[in-house]
């Protein structure tokens, strides 16, 4: 693969953040949508950026995922579609969101061009707050060694860090304090040219280091989900899993493909019953928990929405009780995932398998009489 | 136990097929199982699989949808989407080794009187086999 080599990079938001200005002066793009540290300092957020000025505050890459990108983006086209040309500078898992709810016509893309990072993974915020300065310090050297300690737990199992199979149109990858600068659509090819550069550089050597540090996280993933396999058998299991939840739905909120503005675990129709209902159901069950449909909610999110997770961990992060609520949702999603040989956010054009059909398949699911 | 045992099952049956087909059965005096609570819905694909989860969790001891044989869904392809949303159950279900043999999906069209007869039949004996759902008497699950 070839590319754009830029040498001596060692600060790699200031050299990302010349490049967002000069896009901003050639008016290729009116403006970015990149995260920005919040000037108290603790966390970061999204800003819809015009003005170069404040650009210059920019910090493409945070060392935390404090809210999803995809879900920060969604009220920009509520309304349809922009009317302006912007650039999404994201990590990878949010540019698949964003490819996701696309397909969910929850966004739309037109006039929407992405820059996707190479991705270390991010801290759990829960952690960074207490000592920013520390993980700020720590974060600037992960890009060098990669390690897995210390990071969100889906992040240490994440194997699509870099540009592998992703919908984006630009992405620049981090190396030996370089950055590689690589078009992946015609679109970014033409963002690439406007910035004055040519794919002259041999890549060889990024490719090779992201192949070992891939083989490297899917050994991490495949011991971490045969784990989370054996955790969650049966009933039992799955019950053990979810035992500190108290049903507060932040996982479902926080979560860039939960879309629904009412999500049916909310809605009038489950919550607003018959007092006499629940004594029905008392009477069956002997005794039913309040607020009601605690595991009902985490496997129907799972029938609803597991196909299209990305895997980001943002409801992991978000969850008061420390469940893990995100690795059991990323492993799951796996599965079904490979089942419908599906990845969500690799092609816009490809359909979320629930979304499509064939008419000659699936046969064994008929009729189908699985014995104890 | 195992003998006395009658299974409580519900049956989400499409409107255009299956639930005709459970009324020739009944006008024909076909036998059905006696504890199976019929759910008419309009078409397969209106059976969200949280539907299924929800009798599951709350102590059903089997879920069987039914609707038109592929190619005949009153909606074109409705059928072919509850399909696939069965098989995303059922992965599930299965991942979790959470009793899948509770769950069925057929395809029972209007004249079929006597599937109907036969599948709920059948249905209902395997989980006769099976027995109760070990979740009826759980009330910290739900
Ligand atoms: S379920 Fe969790 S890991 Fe999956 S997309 Fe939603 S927030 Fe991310
Ligand atoms: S898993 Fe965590 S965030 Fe989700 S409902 Fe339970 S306690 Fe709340
Ligand atoms: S109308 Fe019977 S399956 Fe769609």
């Amino acid at each position: 693969m070839k590319g754009k080599i830029i040498k001596n990079s060692d600060n790699i938001n200031t050299k990302i953040r010349e490049i967002l200005e000069s896009l901003i002066s050639k008016q290729i793009f009116d403006a970015v949508f990149v995260p920005v540290r919040v000037p108290t300092g603790e966390s970061f957020t999204y800003l819809l950026i015009k003005d170069k000025n404040i650009l210059k505050d920019c910090i493409p890459l945070p060392p935390i995922m404090s809210v999803q990108g995809a879900r920060a983006f969604k009220d920009l086209t509520r309304l349809g579609k922009l009317k302006y040309k912007i650039l999404c500078v994201m990590r990878p898992c949010e540019i698949r969101a964003m490819i996701e709810l696309s397909k969910l016509r929850q966004v739309t893309l037109e006039d929407v061009s992405f820059l996707s990072l190479d991705c270390p993974g991010v801290y759990q915020t829960a952690d960074y707050i207490i000592e920013p300065e520390k993980y700020d310090k720590s974060f600037s050297s992960l890009l060098e060694k990669w390690e897995p300690e210390g990071l969100r737990p889906n992040c240490r199992v994440c194997n699509h860090f870099s540009n592998q199979e992703i919908n984006s149109d630009l992405h620049i990858g981090f190396y030996d304090q370089s950055l590689i600068l690589v078009p992946l659509t015609k679109k970014g090819e033409e963002i690439f040219t406007s910035l004055g550069f040519e794919s002259t550089d041999d890549l060889a050597d990024w490719e090779n280091r992201k192949n070992e540090l891939l083989r490297r996280r899917e050994e991490i993933r495949n011991k971490t989900f045969t784990e989370l396999h054996n955790q969650t058998n049966g009933m039992e299991g799955l019950e053990n899993f979810f035992k500190g939840c108290i049903n507060c739905h932040n996982c479902m909120r926080v979560c860039p493909i939960c879309y629904c503005r009412q999500c049916f675990f909310e809605s009038t129709d489950q919550l607003r019953r018959e007092s006499e209902d629940y004594l029905i159901r008392t009477e069956k069950k002997g005794g039913i928990r309040f607020p009601v449909d605690r595991m009902l909610f985490h496997l129907g999110r799972m029938t609803h929405m597991s196909l299209s997770c990305v895997g980001c961990g943002v409801c992991e992060d978000g969850c008061p009780m420390d469940i893990p609520v995100g690795q059991i949702f990323n492993f799951i999603g796996d599965e079904v995932q490979k089942m419908f040989e599906y990845l969500p956010g690799r092609d816009k054009d490809e359909p979320i398998p629930v979304l499509t059909y064939k008419e000659d398949e699936l046969h064994e699911y008929e009729d189908a009489q699985e014995t104890k | 136990m195992a003998q006395t045992f009658e299974p409580n099952l519900i049956g989400f049956l499409c409107n255009w097929c299956s639930y005709a087909a459970a009324d020739l059965a009944g006008s024909n005096k076909l036998e059905v199982p006696a504890n199976l609570a019929t759910i008419r819905v309009m078409c397969s694909s209106r059976v969200d699989p949280i539907f299924i989860l929800n009798a599951y969790l709350r102590g059903i001891d089997g879920v069987i949808i039914a609707g038109c044989h592929p190619g005949d869904c009153h909606y074109q392809t409705g059928n072919y989407y509850a399909r696939r949303r069965f098989a995303l159950l059922s992965k599930i279900l299965k991942t979790f080794n959470l009793d899948p043999h509770r769950f069925r999906l057929s395809w029972i069209s209007a004249s079929e009187g006597q599937r109907f007869s036969q599948v709920t039949k059948e249905f209902a004996e395997s989980i006769q086999k099976a027995g109760p759902n070990p979740l009826r008497k759980k009330p910290f699950i739900d």
